[in-house]
């Protein structure tokens, strides 16, 4: 460190403030998320164990039809694990004294969050993919398969739900344990209240849940028919949209209040 | 020139009666020592000071002081209630990602990401302040051997010692190239083989030029590496000065432990200029005396008139330990 003047100080250094490098570095966010928490006990539990046991309690002994069964078990297989690691980080990180480490790095909440985001949109949209192939073989449903609606459903709903998770982890505890909590009571209630394997109807009270906009893109990407009629598309990823975008906004302006108080 | 400027800088927390979600422990104990108005805990209070560019600047104190707090805030991590803090001139709160483009630092607590390896670690670091990749892996590289870790750097960090994740922090902390470095409590708890590989290093980074400001309650490494220290208790700077002359402070600590063959005479021996005190203790005799140096001539004159044997001479100086003890009690002042 030989410099001269403060303006040399400053001079020198990689540029940090803009746009493009704070993208740039929460993609190294995310893979810092996606090596420490993919293997973490609330994750597995949420991601993987609760879809089994859940898929088994809903379709045991009931007939139901191979498309229904499809958009239910996708639906519900992105949704849990694409909130799953949302919750777990914050607390997580606030317990382990890591979080003090990021944040003294030149990144804001912001760039920590979107990180966060795209670790549970990786985690969830690839999860969400193994279903859907393993079931589109068993069920031979290749042919009427429209990836063209489907994969942009995915990735939509994937970082729609990524958003909605981060809310979960708004509360400064240090204890996984408490967001899991308020995490569940939220989420199995959307489950529960969600068209899963079942048709839509569009005048139920299943029109509150954004998982109901997620089953109707999957049931349209292959029947080509849409519950909500000819606009019907549109309509579903236009609220999966307002979804994603109310909860990310939301998660900035929350999480930039409270992560004070994690310290 | 300074480094940083910190004027009137305050933080205060308010603590409900019953611990909730996020309420700290560490802010509880701070609430039990230094109780305020209606739950209202003043963890730094107005406190002022500069760190020209270059130095070791230390902040001593006992836990709950507001060192980690004010470090915290320096580093942009924790906003002030009050206050301002500029680094090369510029406004912390309005600069913050840009300056901490030029700071590292080194929390209290290991916390490296343990499920990552130690060169996971420090790439990340690397990444999030931009460096280019092949610099990433070159400092990584020097930096692991530096503290010597090179044979770890694909081991997970759950199996460092905590030594050993003591100093991939810091390789952390200095994996930027930092102007600034952040260093709180570096030492706490570590063997001595790791203390020494931190003190040497922390040394050698200053004398390159870099600004270093230390959080310790360690009064030895205080007054081994800081060119300043500002003493802090209950969220008070109490005290801000170079360690000899905080030393000075305690000039009734020095003392001499004087060892002779036959009777002395109390009254006489107090008489002398640079004696202020004798004291007759089993076997010898403490004096008190306001100048070390002078005070030893005159207790040999003195021998060689009174025809008394002189056996032993002990002097004793003042530790930093007790200036701080001394100051936290509220007995001196600067």
């Amino acid at each position: 460190m030989t410099q001269d003047n403060e303006e040399d100080v400053f001079a020198n250094r990689p540029k940090a403030n803009t746009f493009f490098n704070q993208l740039k570095r929460s993609f190294s966010i995310t893979k810092k998320d996606l090596r420490i928490y993919y293997n973490k006990g609330p994750v597995v539990i949420q991601g993987i164990l609760f879809p089994i046991v859940l898929f088994i309690a809903f379709t045991l002994g009931r007939d139901i039809e191979n498309i229904y069964l499809i958009s239910g078990l996708v639906t519900m297989v992105l949704f849990l694990t694409a909130t799953s690691i949302g919750p777990v980080v914050f607390p997580w990180e606030t317990r382990q004294k890591t979080l003090e480490r990021l944040l003294t790095c030149p990144i804001s909440i912001r760039t920590i969050l979107l990180g966060n985001i795209w670790s549970s949109f990786t985690f969830g949209s690839l999860f969400a993919l193994v279903p859907l192939i393993l079931a589109s073989s068993i069920f031979r449903t290749w042919g009427s398969m429209k990836p063209w609606i489907i994969i942009p459903g995915i990735i939509i709903a994937a970082l729609a739900f990524s958003s909605f998770s981060l809310i979960l982890s708004v509360p400064p505890t240090d204890t996984p344990a408490n967001t899991m909590m308020l995490t569940i009571s939220i989420k199995f209630p959307l489950v529960f209240i969600s068209p899963l394997f079942m048709p839509i109807d569009p005048t139920s009270y299943v029109l509150i849940s954004p998982l109901t906009y997620f089953v109707d893109i999957i049931n349209t990407g292959f029947t080509g028919t849409s519950a909500f009629g000819s606009y019907g598309l549109l309509l579903d990823f236009g609220v999966l949209l307002a979804f994603g975008l109310v909860f990310l906004l939301l998660a900035f302006f929350l999480h930039g209040k409270t992560v004070q108080k994690r310290f | 020139m300074n480094a940083i400027e910190v004027k009137n800088l305050s933080k205060h927390f308010t603590l409900s009666k019953k611990r909730g979600v996020g309420q700290k422990k560490s802010n509880q104990s701070l609430a039990n020592k230094n109780p305020s108005i209606s739950g209202l805990v003043k963890a730094v209070d107005e406190i002022s000071f500069d760190v020209k560019r270059g130095e070791i600047f230390g902040l001593l104190g006992p836990n709950g002081a507001g060192k980690t707090t004010t470090i915290r805030m320096l580093t942009g991590i924790l906003k002030p209630t009050n206050g301002k803090i500029t680094i090369f001139n510029k406004d912390l709160d309005k600069n913050r990602i840009l300056i901490q483009q030029i700071m590292g630092h080194v929390p209290e607590m290991a916390n490296v990401y343990l499920d990552l390896t130690g060169m996971q670690n420090l790439e990340l670091i690397g990444e999030l302040y931009g460096v280019s990749r092949k610099e990433r892996k070159n400092r990584a590289e020097l930096l692991l051997k530096k503290f010597e870790l090179l044979n770890w750097k694909d081991s997970k960090a759950k199996k460092y010692s905590k030594g050993m994740r003591q100093r991939l922090l810091l390789c952390m902390g200095l994996m930027s190239d930092p102007v600034i470095l952040f260093l709180d409590e570096p030492t706490s708890g570590l063997d001595v083989q790791s203390s020494i590989i931190i003190k040497e290093l922390i040394k050698e980074y200053h004398a390159s030029g870099m600004t270093i400001i230390l959080t310790t309650h360690d009064m030895d490494i205080a007054n081994e590496l800081c060119n300043r220290i500002a003493i802090m208790n209950k969220g008070k700077i109490i005290g801000l000065d170079e360690p000899h002359n905080l030393r000075k402070l305690k000039q009734e600590y020095q003392a001499l432990d004087v060892y002779i063959k036959g009777e002395i005479k109390i009254q006489e021996i107090e008489e002398l200029t640079n004696i202020k005190k004798v004291q007759k203790k089993r076997g010898y005799y403490h004096i008190i005396v306001d100048n070390l140096k002078l005070a030893i001539g005159e207790v040999i004159e003195y021998a060689k008139a009174n025809n008394l044997q002189l056996e032993k001479l002990n002097t004793y100086e003042p530790k930093l330990e007790e200036v701080f003890i001394k100051m936290i009690n509220g007995e001196t002042t600067l």
